[in-house]
Protein backbone atom coordinates (compact mmCIF):
# COMPACT_ATOMS: atom_id res chain seq x y z
CA UNK A 1 0.00 0.00 0.00
CA UNK A 2 2.57 2.38 1.26
CA UNK A 3 4.97 1.32 -1.59
CA UNK A 4 2.87 1.67 -3.99
CA UNK A 5 1.33 5.04 -3.01
CA UNK A 6 4.82 6.61 -2.91
CA UNK A 7 6.43 6.13 -5.43
CA UNK A 8 3.30 7.02 -7.33
CA UNK A 9 3.61 10.26 -5.48
CA UNK A 10 6.44 11.50 -7.79
CA UNK A 11 4.67 9.58 -11.18
CA UNK A 12 7.47 10.91 -13.31
CA UNK A 13 10.76 10.62 -11.55
CA UNK A 14 9.86 6.94 -10.42
CA UNK A 15 8.91 7.09 -14.63
CA UNK A 16 12.38 7.90 -15.72
CA UNK A 17 14.13 5.69 -12.80
CA UNK A 18 12.37 2.90 -13.97
CA UNK A 19 13.01 3.75 -17.61
CA UNK A 20 16.83 3.68 -16.61
CA UNK A 21 16.84 0.35 -15.43
CA UNK A 22 14.50 -0.87 -18.48
CA UNK A 23 16.96 0.37 -21.07
CA UNK A 24 19.90 -1.16 -19.20
CA UNK A 25 17.63 -4.77 -19.29
CA UNK A 26 16.86 -3.56 -22.74
CA UNK A 27 20.09 -4.02 -23.71
CA UNK A 28 20.70 -7.18 -22.39
CA UNK A 29 18.21 -8.86 -24.22
CA UNK A 30 18.73 -7.26 -27.27
CA UNK A 31 22.68 -7.06 -27.89
CA UNK A 32 22.47 -11.23 -26.49
CA UNK A 33 19.38 -12.06 -28.89
CA UNK A 34 21.03 -10.35 -31.71
CA UNK A 35 24.51 -12.00 -30.78
CA UNK A 36 23.29 -15.51 -29.69
CA UNK A 37 21.32 -15.47 -33.19
CA UNK A 38 24.08 -14.71 -34.97
CA UNK A 39 26.35 -17.94 -32.72
CA UNK A 40 23.28 -20.11 -33.54
CA UNK A 41 22.90 -19.31 -37.02
CA UNK A 42 26.52 -20.12 -37.26
CA UNK A 43 26.18 -23.46 -35.48
CA UNK A 44 22.94 -24.33 -37.48
CA UNK A 45 24.82 -23.45 -40.77
CA UNK A 46 27.51 -26.06 -39.81
CA UNK A 47 25.00 -28.67 -38.49
CA UNK A 48 22.91 -27.96 -41.84
CA UNK A 49 26.06 -29.02 -44.24
CA UNK A 50 25.20 -32.51 -42.72
CA UNK A 51 28.88 -32.87 -41.25
CA UNK A 52 29.83 -34.52 -38.67
CA UNK A 53 32.76 -33.07 -37.82
CA UNK A 54 34.07 -29.63 -38.76
CA UNK A 55 38.27 -29.31 -39.07
CA UNK A 56 40.13 -26.09 -38.87
CA UNK A 57 43.53 -24.64 -37.86
CA UNK A 58 43.82 -24.46 -34.39
CA UNK A 59 44.10 -21.23 -32.66
CA UNK A 60 42.94 -19.15 -35.27
CA UNK A 61 40.58 -15.77 -34.16
CA UNK A 62 38.42 -16.61 -37.10
CA UNK A 63 37.32 -19.36 -39.87
CA UNK A 64 38.95 -16.80 -42.78
CA UNK A 65 42.17 -17.55 -41.09
CA UNK A 66 41.88 -21.09 -41.02
CA UNK A 67 44.10 -23.37 -43.40
CA UNK A 68 43.64 -26.97 -43.94
CA UNK A 69 45.92 -28.43 -46.95
CA UNK A 70 44.59 -30.77 -49.41
CA UNK A 71 47.48 -33.20 -48.63
CA UNK A 72 45.75 -33.48 -45.16
CA UNK A 73 42.07 -33.27 -46.05
CA UNK A 74 43.01 -36.25 -48.00
CA UNK A 75 44.27 -38.14 -45.59
CA UNK A 76 41.36 -37.30 -43.37
CA UNK A 77 39.45 -38.77 -46.05
CA UNK A 78 41.23 -41.76 -46.02
CA UNK A 79 40.81 -42.29 -41.95
CA UNK A 80 38.86 -45.57 -40.37
CA UNK A 81 35.05 -44.42 -40.25
CA UNK A 82 35.76 -41.27 -42.49
CA UNK A 83 33.41 -41.46 -45.69
CA UNK A 84 34.60 -37.90 -46.77
CA UNK A 85 36.19 -35.03 -45.76
CA UNK A 86 35.21 -31.99 -48.17
CA UNK A 87 36.46 -28.54 -48.33
CA UNK A 88 35.39 -25.14 -48.22
CA UNK A 89 36.38 -21.48 -48.12
CA UNK A 90 34.78 -18.02 -48.13
CA UNK A 91 35.07 -15.22 -48.92
CA UNK A 92 32.99 -11.49 -48.98
CA UNK A 93 32.58 -10.11 -51.76
CA UNK A 94 30.86 -6.48 -53.15
CA UNK A 95 27.76 -7.25 -54.76
CA UNK A 96 25.12 -4.54 -56.04
CA UNK A 97 22.59 -3.70 -53.84
CA UNK A 98 23.88 -6.06 -50.81
CA UNK A 99 25.78 -4.14 -48.64
CA UNK A 100 28.21 -7.47 -48.60
CA UNK A 101 28.14 -10.62 -50.86
CA UNK A 102 28.92 -13.98 -48.72
CA UNK A 103 30.53 -16.43 -51.05
CA UNK A 104 31.32 -20.45 -50.17
CA UNK A 105 33.06 -22.05 -52.18
CA UNK A 106 31.97 -25.35 -52.49
CA UNK A 107 33.34 -28.97 -54.82
CA UNK A 108 30.94 -29.60 -57.11
CA UNK A 109 31.88 -33.67 -56.33
CA UNK A 110 31.85 -33.65 -53.11
CA UNK A 111 28.47 -33.95 -50.67
CA UNK A 112 28.48 -30.49 -48.94
CA UNK A 113 26.74 -28.61 -52.10
CA UNK A 114 24.36 -31.35 -52.58
CA UNK A 115 22.21 -29.53 -49.93
CA UNK A 116 21.03 -27.02 -52.09
CA UNK A 117 20.06 -29.38 -54.05
CA UNK A 118 17.76 -30.57 -51.27
CA UNK A 119 16.17 -26.95 -51.01
CA UNK A 120 13.55 -24.95 -53.29
CA UNK A 121 16.33 -25.08 -55.83
CA UNK A 122 15.77 -23.27 -59.09
CA UNK A 123 17.45 -24.09 -62.06
CA UNK A 124 21.11 -26.28 -61.33
CA UNK A 125 23.82 -27.21 -59.37
CA UNK A 126 26.93 -25.52 -59.69
CA UNK A 127 29.36 -27.33 -61.96
CA UNK A 128 32.19 -25.34 -63.18
CA UNK A 129 34.43 -22.29 -62.21
CA UNK A 130 32.83 -20.26 -64.11
CA UNK A 131 29.25 -21.19 -62.67
CA UNK A 132 27.40 -19.62 -59.58
CA UNK A 133 24.31 -20.20 -57.63
CA UNK A 134 22.87 -17.58 -55.68
CA UNK A 135 20.34 -17.43 -52.07
CA UNK A 136 17.09 -16.48 -53.46
CA UNK A 137 17.50 -12.82 -50.98
CA UNK A 138 20.75 -12.04 -52.93
CA UNK A 139 19.07 -12.93 -56.25
CA UNK A 140 16.35 -10.47 -55.54
CA UNK A 141 18.48 -7.86 -54.19
CA UNK A 142 20.49 -8.04 -57.14
CA UNK A 143 17.83 -8.31 -59.76
CA UNK A 144 19.42 -11.60 -61.44
CA UNK A 145 17.96 -14.27 -63.01
CA UNK A 146 18.73 -17.41 -64.21
CA UNK A 147 20.98 -17.61 -67.19
CA UNK A 148 22.16 -14.08 -66.49
CA UNK A 149 26.32 -13.10 -65.70
CA UNK A 150 27.00 -11.98 -62.45
CA UNK A 151 30.14 -9.67 -62.14
CA UNK A 152 32.37 -10.26 -59.01
CA UNK A 153 35.80 -9.26 -58.71
CA UNK A 154 38.59 -8.25 -60.79
CA UNK A 155 36.09 -8.11 -63.91
CA UNK A 156 35.07 -11.66 -63.29
CA UNK A 157 32.21 -13.11 -64.35
CA UNK A 158 29.93 -16.20 -63.27
CA UNK A 159 26.76 -17.32 -64.95
CA UNK A 160 23.78 -17.51 -62.67
CA UNK A 161 22.79 -21.38 -62.98
CA UNK A 162 20.95 -21.90 -59.59
CA UNK A 163 18.70 -19.91 -56.98
CA UNK A 164 18.74 -21.49 -53.76
CA UNK A 165 16.57 -21.08 -50.66
CA UNK A 166 17.87 -23.01 -47.32
CA UNK A 167 17.10 -22.56 -43.22
CA UNK A 168 20.13 -20.19 -42.44
CA UNK A 169 18.67 -16.82 -43.33
CA UNK A 170 22.12 -14.85 -43.83
CA UNK A 171 23.30 -18.14 -46.32
CA UNK A 172 19.82 -16.85 -48.74
CA UNK A 173 21.83 -13.63 -48.61
CA UNK A 174 25.16 -15.45 -50.02
CA UNK A 175 26.52 -17.21 -53.11
CA UNK A 176 28.43 -20.31 -53.74
CA UNK A 177 31.08 -20.76 -56.21
CA UNK A 178 33.37 -23.27 -56.71
CA UNK A 179 35.93 -23.71 -54.20
CA UNK A 180 38.79 -23.26 -56.88
CA UNK A 181 37.52 -19.56 -57.25
CA UNK A 182 38.48 -18.51 -53.40
CA UNK A 183 41.56 -20.21 -53.47
CA UNK A 184 42.79 -18.22 -56.37
CA UNK A 185 41.37 -15.06 -55.25
CA UNK A 186 42.99 -15.41 -51.99
CA UNK A 187 45.81 -17.24 -53.65
CA UNK A 188 45.22 -20.45 -50.81
CA UNK A 189 47.20 -22.71 -53.39
CA UNK A 190 45.15 -25.60 -52.85
CA UNK A 191 44.21 -25.64 -49.30
CA UNK A 192 40.97 -24.92 -48.20
CA UNK A 193 39.83 -22.66 -44.97
CA UNK A 194 37.47 -25.39 -43.04
CA UNK A 195 37.63 -29.16 -43.78
CA UNK A 196 33.57 -30.84 -43.32
CA UNK A 197 34.12 -34.56 -42.47
CA UNK A 198 31.43 -36.92 -43.34
CA UNK A 199 31.30 -40.23 -40.65
CA UNK A 200 30.04 -43.36 -42.17
CA UNK A 201 28.72 -43.82 -38.13
CA UNK A 202 28.43 -40.92 -36.14
CA UNK A 203 28.73 -43.00 -33.14
CA UNK A 204 32.55 -42.40 -34.21
CA UNK A 205 32.57 -39.27 -34.02
CA UNK A 206 34.88 -38.67 -30.95
CA UNK A 207 37.11 -41.59 -31.75
CA UNK A 208 37.59 -39.66 -35.58
CA UNK A 209 37.83 -36.46 -33.75
CA UNK A 210 40.67 -37.79 -31.35
CA UNK A 211 42.71 -39.34 -34.52
CA UNK A 212 42.88 -36.15 -36.44
CA UNK A 213 43.93 -34.15 -34.10
CA UNK A 214 46.51 -36.36 -32.35
CA UNK A 215 47.49 -36.83 -36.08
CA UNK A 216 47.79 -33.06 -37.08
CA UNK A 217 48.40 -31.53 -33.64
CA UNK A 218 48.16 -27.75 -36.19
CA UNK A 219 44.57 -28.55 -36.55
CA UNK A 220 41.21 -28.93 -34.61
CA UNK A 221 37.75 -31.52 -35.34
CA UNK A 222 35.01 -29.97 -33.45
CA UNK A 223 31.53 -31.28 -33.58
CA UNK A 224 29.42 -28.67 -36.02
CA UNK A 225 26.77 -27.92 -33.14
CA UNK A 226 29.86 -26.26 -31.48
CA UNK A 227 31.34 -24.72 -34.54
CA UNK A 228 30.37 -21.03 -33.47
CA UNK A 229 32.41 -21.54 -29.55
CA UNK A 230 35.52 -21.92 -31.52
CA UNK A 231 36.20 -18.28 -32.51
CA UNK A 232 37.58 -15.86 -30.46
CA UNK A 233 35.76 -13.42 -32.00
CA UNK A 234 32.75 -14.75 -31.55
CA UNK A 235 33.73 -14.32 -27.55
CA UNK A 236 34.98 -10.49 -28.30
CA UNK A 237 31.30 -10.29 -29.33
CA UNK A 238 30.51 -11.07 -26.45
CA UNK A 239 32.72 -9.03 -24.12
CA UNK A 240 31.27 -6.40 -26.09
CA UNK A 241 27.83 -7.44 -25.79
CA UNK A 242 27.97 -7.25 -21.52
CA UNK A 243 30.07 -4.31 -21.37
CA UNK A 244 27.73 -2.68 -23.18
CA UNK A 245 25.09 -4.02 -21.16
CA UNK A 246 27.31 -3.30 -17.73
CA UNK A 247 27.27 0.23 -18.42
CA UNK A 248 23.34 0.45 -19.18
CA UNK A 249 23.54 -1.41 -16.11
CA UNK A 250 25.41 0.61 -14.35
CA UNK A 251 23.49 4.67 -15.41
CA UNK A 252 20.24 2.22 -14.39
CA UNK A 253 21.18 1.44 -10.93
CA UNK A 254 22.95 5.39 -10.29
CA UNK A 255 19.13 6.37 -11.33
CA UNK A 256 17.63 4.04 -8.65
CA UNK A 257 20.41 5.41 -6.26
CA UNK A 258 19.23 9.01 -7.07
CA UNK A 259 15.75 8.65 -6.94
CA UNK A 260 16.05 6.76 -3.30
CA UNK A 261 18.22 9.42 -1.95
CA UNK A 262 16.33 12.18 -3.07
CA UNK A 263 12.65 10.08 -1.71
CA UNK A 264 14.95 9.55 1.47
CA UNK A 265 15.64 13.27 1.97
CA UNK A 266 12.10 14.29 1.30
CA UNK A 267 10.38 12.54 3.48
CA UNK A 268 12.91 12.67 6.54
CA UNK A 269 9.91 13.67 8.29
CA UNK A 270 7.47 11.12 7.37
CA UNK A 271 10.49 8.75 8.64
CA UNK A 272 10.32 10.37 11.83
CA UNK A 273 6.54 10.04 12.43
CA UNK A 274 7.32 6.42 11.04
CA UNK A 275 9.50 5.60 14.02
CA UNK A 276 7.93 7.83 16.41
CA UNK A 277 4.47 5.49 16.27
CA UNK A 278 7.17 2.34 16.68
CA UNK A 279 8.74 1.16 13.35
CA UNK A 280 11.38 -0.15 13.49
CA UNK A 281 15.08 0.79 12.15
CA UNK A 282 14.45 -2.41 9.99
CA UNK A 283 11.05 -2.22 8.93
CA UNK A 284 12.08 1.54 7.83
CA UNK A 285 14.62 0.36 5.87
CA UNK A 286 12.23 -2.37 4.35
CA UNK A 287 10.24 0.14 3.15
CA UNK A 288 12.77 1.98 1.37
CA UNK A 289 14.09 -1.43 0.26
CA UNK A 290 11.07 -2.47 -1.15
CA UNK A 291 10.48 0.92 -3.62
CA UNK A 292 13.70 0.56 -4.61
CA UNK A 293 13.17 -2.86 -5.99
CA UNK A 294 9.48 -2.65 -6.99
CA UNK A 295 10.95 0.13 -9.27
CA UNK A 296 13.58 -2.15 -10.60
CA UNK A 297 11.23 -5.18 -11.04
CA UNK A 298 8.66 -3.20 -13.24
CA UNK A 299 12.18 -1.75 -14.99
CA UNK A 300 13.09 -5.10 -15.41
CA UNK A 301 10.01 -6.46 -16.81
CA UNK A 302 9.65 -3.19 -19.28
CA UNK A 303 13.12 -3.78 -20.23
CA UNK A 304 12.21 -7.24 -21.47
CA UNK A 305 9.84 -6.60 -23.20
CA UNK A 306 11.79 -3.48 -24.91
CA UNK A 307 14.62 -5.47 -25.68
CA UNK A 308 12.48 -8.08 -26.99
CA UNK A 309 10.63 -5.35 -29.21
CA UNK A 310 13.96 -3.14 -29.65
CA UNK A 311 16.05 -6.75 -31.55
CA UNK A 312 13.14 -8.14 -33.53
CA UNK A 313 12.54 -4.04 -34.85
CA UNK A 314 16.79 -3.79 -35.54
CA UNK A 315 16.73 -7.15 -36.97
CA UNK A 316 13.88 -6.39 -39.70
CA UNK A 317 15.77 -2.80 -39.94
CA UNK A 318 19.02 -4.63 -41.23
CA UNK A 319 19.78 -5.97 -44.46
CA UNK A 320 17.03 -8.79 -44.92
CA UNK A 321 18.96 -12.11 -43.87
CA UNK A 322 21.70 -10.49 -42.28
CA UNK A 323 20.81 -10.98 -38.52
CA UNK A 324 18.54 -12.89 -36.18
CA UNK A 325 17.62 -13.26 -32.69
CA UNK A 326 17.65 -15.94 -30.04
CA UNK A 327 15.89 -16.09 -27.17
CA UNK A 328 16.18 -18.53 -23.43
CA UNK A 329 14.53 -18.48 -20.63
CA UNK A 330 17.74 -18.15 -18.73
CA UNK A 331 18.50 -14.85 -20.32
CA UNK A 332 15.17 -13.63 -19.26
CA UNK A 333 16.08 -15.14 -15.89
CA UNK A 334 19.31 -13.62 -16.12
CA UNK A 335 18.19 -10.12 -16.95
CA UNK A 336 15.20 -9.83 -14.39
CA UNK A 337 18.05 -11.01 -11.63
CA UNK A 338 20.16 -8.51 -12.50
CA UNK A 339 17.24 -6.16 -12.52
CA UNK A 340 16.57 -7.25 -8.78
CA UNK A 341 20.27 -6.76 -8.07
CA UNK A 342 20.14 -2.96 -9.28
CA UNK A 343 17.31 -2.37 -7.35
CA UNK A 344 18.57 -3.85 -4.09
CA UNK A 345 22.23 -2.71 -4.80
CA UNK A 346 20.43 1.37 -5.50
CA UNK A 347 18.52 1.23 -2.83
CA UNK A 348 20.81 -0.09 -0.14
CA UNK A 349 22.62 3.03 1.09
CA UNK A 350 19.75 4.79 0.65
CA UNK A 351 17.47 2.75 3.01
CA UNK A 352 20.40 2.71 5.31
CA UNK A 353 20.63 6.15 5.50
CA UNK A 354 16.57 6.49 6.93
CA UNK A 355 16.80 3.76 9.24
CA UNK A 356 19.38 5.55 10.74
CA UNK A 357 17.70 9.27 11.19
CA UNK A 358 17.17 10.02 14.38
CA UNK A 359 13.55 10.19 15.17
CA UNK A 360 13.87 13.70 17.01
CA UNK A 361 15.92 14.79 14.12
CA UNK A 362 13.66 13.80 11.24
CA UNK A 363 10.36 15.29 13.19
CA UNK A 364 11.90 18.47 13.45
CA UNK A 365 13.16 18.33 9.64
CA UNK A 366 12.22 21.09 7.57
CA UNK B 1 1.80 -2.24 39.21
CA UNK B 2 3.58 1.40 39.96
CA UNK B 3 1.19 4.19 40.66
CA UNK B 4 2.82 6.02 37.47
CA UNK B 5 2.10 6.06 34.30
CA UNK B 6 5.30 8.00 33.61
CA UNK B 7 8.11 9.01 36.06
CA UNK B 8 11.30 11.28 35.19
CA UNK B 9 14.16 11.31 37.53
CA UNK B 10 17.16 13.97 37.81
CA UNK B 11 16.97 13.93 33.94
CA UNK B 12 19.59 15.79 32.40
CA UNK B 13 19.59 15.79 28.29
CA UNK B 14 22.37 17.34 26.23
CA UNK B 15 22.87 18.43 22.80
CA UNK B 16 25.73 19.01 20.27
CA UNK B 17 28.55 17.07 22.86
CA UNK B 18 27.14 18.99 25.83
CA UNK B 19 27.30 22.58 24.50
CA UNK B 20 23.43 22.61 24.34
CA UNK B 21 21.74 22.02 28.02
CA UNK B 22 17.87 21.48 26.63
CA UNK B 23 16.90 20.27 30.19
CA UNK B 24 19.27 20.32 33.14
CA UNK B 25 17.81 17.81 36.20
CA UNK B 26 13.97 17.28 35.55
CA UNK B 27 12.08 15.28 37.69
CA UNK B 28 8.71 14.69 37.57
CA UNK B 29 5.69 12.11 38.44
CA UNK B 30 2.73 11.32 36.36
CA UNK B 31 -0.06 8.85 37.78
CA UNK B 32 -2.28 6.57 35.46
CA UNK B 33 -5.00 8.87 34.06
CA UNK B 34 -3.78 11.94 35.24
CA UNK B 35 -4.00 14.28 32.95
CA UNK B 36 -0.78 16.83 32.81
CA UNK B 37 0.01 20.00 31.13
CA UNK B 38 3.49 21.53 31.03
CA UNK B 39 3.58 25.06 29.79
CA UNK B 40 6.78 27.35 28.73
CA UNK B 41 7.99 29.32 26.39
CA UNK B 42 9.60 27.85 22.80
CA UNK B 43 13.00 26.85 23.61
CA UNK B 44 12.52 26.09 26.91
CA UNK B 45 12.48 22.32 26.94
CA UNK B 46 9.02 21.07 26.70
CA UNK B 47 9.46 19.35 23.84
CA UNK B 48 12.72 17.74 24.54
CA UNK B 49 10.91 16.01 27.81
CA UNK B 50 8.35 15.18 26.04
CA UNK B 51 10.23 12.77 23.31
CA UNK B 52 12.06 11.24 26.40
CA UNK B 53 8.44 10.51 28.16
CA UNK B 54 7.93 9.07 25.08
CA UNK B 55 10.92 6.92 24.45
CA UNK B 56 11.93 8.55 21.75
CA UNK B 57 14.99 9.72 22.82
CA UNK B 58 17.50 8.54 25.89
CA UNK B 59 18.43 11.16 28.33
CA UNK B 60 22.45 12.23 29.03
CA UNK B 61 21.79 11.64 32.53
CA UNK B 62 19.35 10.18 34.97
CA UNK B 63 16.03 7.79 33.99
CA UNK B 64 12.72 7.99 32.70
CA UNK B 65 10.19 5.13 33.35
CA UNK B 66 7.23 4.17 31.89
CA UNK B 67 4.77 2.06 33.75
CA UNK B 68 7.24 0.73 35.77
CA UNK B 69 10.25 -0.01 33.19
CA UNK B 70 12.91 1.69 33.13
CA UNK B 71 13.64 2.92 29.39
CA UNK B 72 17.65 2.94 30.06
CA UNK B 73 17.20 -0.76 30.63
CA UNK B 74 15.02 -1.45 27.52
CA UNK B 75 16.86 -2.51 24.44
CA UNK B 76 13.52 -2.18 22.16
CA UNK B 77 12.62 1.41 22.53
CA UNK B 78 10.65 1.05 19.54
CA UNK B 79 8.09 -1.80 20.59
CA UNK B 80 7.56 0.65 23.79
CA UNK B 81 6.43 3.68 21.21
CA UNK B 82 4.16 0.83 19.62
CA UNK B 83 2.52 -0.33 22.65
CA UNK B 84 2.81 2.22 25.49
CA UNK B 85 2.76 5.37 23.89
CA UNK B 86 0.37 7.29 21.75
CA UNK B 87 1.89 10.64 19.85
CA UNK B 88 0.06 14.22 18.96
CA UNK B 89 2.45 16.28 16.77
CA UNK B 90 1.80 19.79 16.63
CA UNK B 91 1.73 19.20 12.43
CA UNK B 92 0.14 16.25 13.00
CA UNK B 93 2.44 14.61 10.26
CA UNK B 94 0.47 12.24 8.39
CA UNK B 95 1.61 10.55 5.42
CA UNK B 96 0.20 12.33 2.75
CA UNK B 97 -0.42 10.15 0.27
CA UNK B 98 -2.70 7.56 2.41
CA UNK B 99 -6.38 8.31 3.38
CA UNK B 100 -7.22 8.77 7.12
CA UNK B 101 -7.87 5.25 7.44
CA UNK B 102 -4.44 4.52 6.10
CA UNK B 103 -2.55 6.97 8.24
CA UNK B 104 -4.57 5.34 11.64
CA UNK B 105 -3.57 2.13 10.42
CA UNK B 106 0.50 2.71 10.43
CA UNK B 107 1.51 2.15 13.61
CA UNK B 108 -0.64 -1.16 14.09
CA UNK B 109 1.51 -2.58 11.41
CA UNK B 110 4.53 -2.30 13.74
CA UNK B 111 2.96 -4.91 15.81
CA UNK B 112 1.95 -7.11 12.87
CA UNK B 113 -1.67 -6.74 13.67
CA UNK B 114 -3.57 -8.17 10.43
CA UNK B 115 -4.55 -6.09 7.73
CA UNK B 116 -8.46 -6.67 8.28
CA UNK B 117 -8.35 -6.25 11.91
CA UNK B 118 -6.19 -2.70 11.17
CA UNK B 119 -8.96 -1.51 8.52
CA UNK B 120 -11.98 -2.06 11.33
CA UNK B 121 -10.40 -0.75 14.41
CA UNK B 122 -8.89 2.26 12.38
CA UNK B 123 -12.41 3.33 11.16
CA UNK B 124 -13.67 2.51 14.10
CA UNK B 125 -11.55 5.29 15.93
CA UNK B 126 -12.03 7.86 12.84
CA UNK B 127 -15.89 6.85 13.36
CA UNK B 128 -15.72 7.97 16.96
CA UNK B 129 -13.62 11.06 16.38
CA UNK B 130 -16.57 12.09 13.95
CA UNK B 131 -14.43 11.18 10.74
CA UNK B 132 -17.10 8.69 9.23
CA UNK B 133 -17.22 10.36 6.40
CA UNK B 134 -13.49 10.87 5.53
CA UNK B 135 -12.17 7.82 5.88
CA UNK B 136 -11.27 7.25 2.76
CA UNK B 137 -9.73 10.91 1.73
CA UNK B 138 -6.17 11.48 0.86
CA UNK B 139 -4.81 13.66 3.98
CA UNK B 140 -4.04 16.62 1.95
CA UNK B 141 -7.75 16.50 1.56
CA UNK B 142 -8.16 17.14 4.81
CA UNK B 143 -9.30 20.29 6.99
CA UNK B 144 -6.63 21.51 9.67
CA UNK B 145 -8.40 20.08 12.29
CA UNK B 146 -9.65 16.92 10.68
CA UNK B 147 -5.88 15.87 9.98
CA UNK B 148 -5.74 16.80 13.87
CA UNK B 149 -7.92 14.27 14.58
CA UNK B 150 -6.75 11.81 12.30
CA UNK B 151 -3.67 12.10 14.51
CA UNK B 152 -5.62 11.78 17.34
CA UNK B 153 -7.14 8.74 16.31
CA UNK B 154 -3.44 7.48 14.82
CA UNK B 155 -2.40 7.88 18.44
CA UNK B 156 -5.19 5.97 20.21
CA UNK B 157 -4.50 2.99 17.68
CA UNK B 158 -2.76 0.61 19.75
CA UNK B 159 -4.50 1.43 22.70
CA UNK B 160 -1.67 3.32 24.36
CA UNK B 161 -1.76 3.26 28.05
CA UNK B 162 0.29 7.13 27.70
CA UNK B 163 -0.77 9.80 25.06
CA UNK B 164 1.86 12.89 24.54
CA UNK B 165 0.11 15.99 22.81
CA UNK B 166 3.21 18.28 21.50
CA UNK B 167 1.28 21.72 20.89
CA UNK B 168 -1.79 19.72 19.61
CA UNK B 169 -4.17 23.11 18.79
CA UNK B 170 -0.57 25.05 17.41
CA UNK B 171 -1.75 25.13 13.96
CA UNK B 172 -5.67 25.58 14.19
CA UNK B 173 -7.98 28.77 14.95
CA UNK B 174 -8.82 29.02 18.94
CA UNK B 175 -12.54 26.82 18.30
CA UNK B 176 -11.03 24.38 16.36
CA UNK B 177 -8.18 24.02 18.86
CA UNK B 178 -10.80 23.78 21.53
CA UNK B 179 -13.00 20.66 19.80
CA UNK B 180 -9.55 19.07 19.88
CA UNK B 181 -8.83 19.31 23.18
CA UNK B 182 -11.93 17.64 23.67
CA UNK B 183 -11.40 15.23 21.04
CA UNK B 184 -8.23 14.56 23.38
CA UNK B 185 -9.32 14.72 26.39
CA UNK B 186 -12.49 12.97 25.94
CA UNK B 187 -10.60 9.76 24.15
CA UNK B 188 -7.89 9.65 27.12
CA UNK B 189 -11.19 9.37 29.59
CA UNK B 190 -12.57 6.54 27.62
CA UNK B 191 -9.26 4.77 27.25
CA UNK B 192 -8.32 5.50 30.98
CA UNK B 193 -4.94 6.90 29.31
CA UNK B 194 -2.63 8.99 30.96
CA UNK B 195 -2.16 12.27 28.94
CA UNK B 196 0.38 15.33 28.79
CA UNK B 197 -0.10 17.83 26.63
CA UNK B 198 3.15 20.29 26.39
CA UNK B 199 2.09 23.95 25.17
CA UNK B 200 2.56 27.49 25.31
CA UNK B 201 -0.89 28.42 25.05
CA UNK B 202 -2.39 29.14 28.78
CA UNK B 203 -6.02 27.90 27.47
CA UNK B 204 -4.76 24.43 27.25
CA UNK B 205 -4.21 24.16 30.77
CA UNK B 206 -8.08 24.75 31.55
CA UNK B 207 -8.91 21.10 31.50
CA UNK B 208 -5.75 19.77 33.01
CA UNK B 209 -5.33 17.76 36.45
CA UNK B 210 -2.06 19.64 37.23
CA UNK B 211 -0.02 22.13 35.08
CA UNK B 212 3.86 22.70 35.62
CA UNK B 213 5.73 25.63 33.99
CA UNK B 214 8.94 24.45 32.07
CA UNK B 215 11.63 27.44 32.15
CA UNK B 216 15.13 26.68 31.11
CA UNK B 217 15.62 23.37 31.28
CA UNK B 218 13.92 22.86 35.15
CA UNK B 219 10.16 22.56 36.08
CA UNK B 220 8.39 24.54 38.31
CA UNK B 221 5.03 24.75 39.80
CA UNK B 222 2.61 27.05 37.32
Amino acid sequence: MLILKNLFRRKIRTTLSVLGVAIGIAAIIAFNAVAGGFKDGLNAYASQTGAHLMVLARDVPASEYSRVSAEELRAISTMPGVHQGAGTAFYVARASGLPALFLFGRDPNELPIRRYRNSDLQGRLLETDGEIMLGYVAAEKMKKKLGEDVELFDGRKFRLVGVYTVGIPWENVGAVVTVRVIQEKLRMGDAVQLGMVYLKDPRERDAVKARIERTYPNLIAVPSEEFAGNFENLQYIDWFVWVVSLIAVIVGGLGVLNTMLMTVSERTREIGTLRAVGWSCLRVMGLILSEGVLISVIGGATGLLVGWGGAEILIRWAPRGFLRTTYSPQMFLEAMAIALALGIVGALYPSYRASRLSPIEALKYE
Amino acid sequence: MSEFALRAVEVIKEYEGGSVRALAGVSVDVRRGEHLCIMGPSGSGKSSLLYLLGALDRPTSGEVWINGRNLGQERNLNAVRAKEVGFVFQLHNLLPVLTATENVEIPMMALGIPRVERRRRAREFLERMGLAHRLDSIATKLSGGERQRVSIARALANGPSVILADEPTGDVDSKTGDQIMECIESARASAGATLVVVTHNPALAKGADRCLMMRDGRLHPA
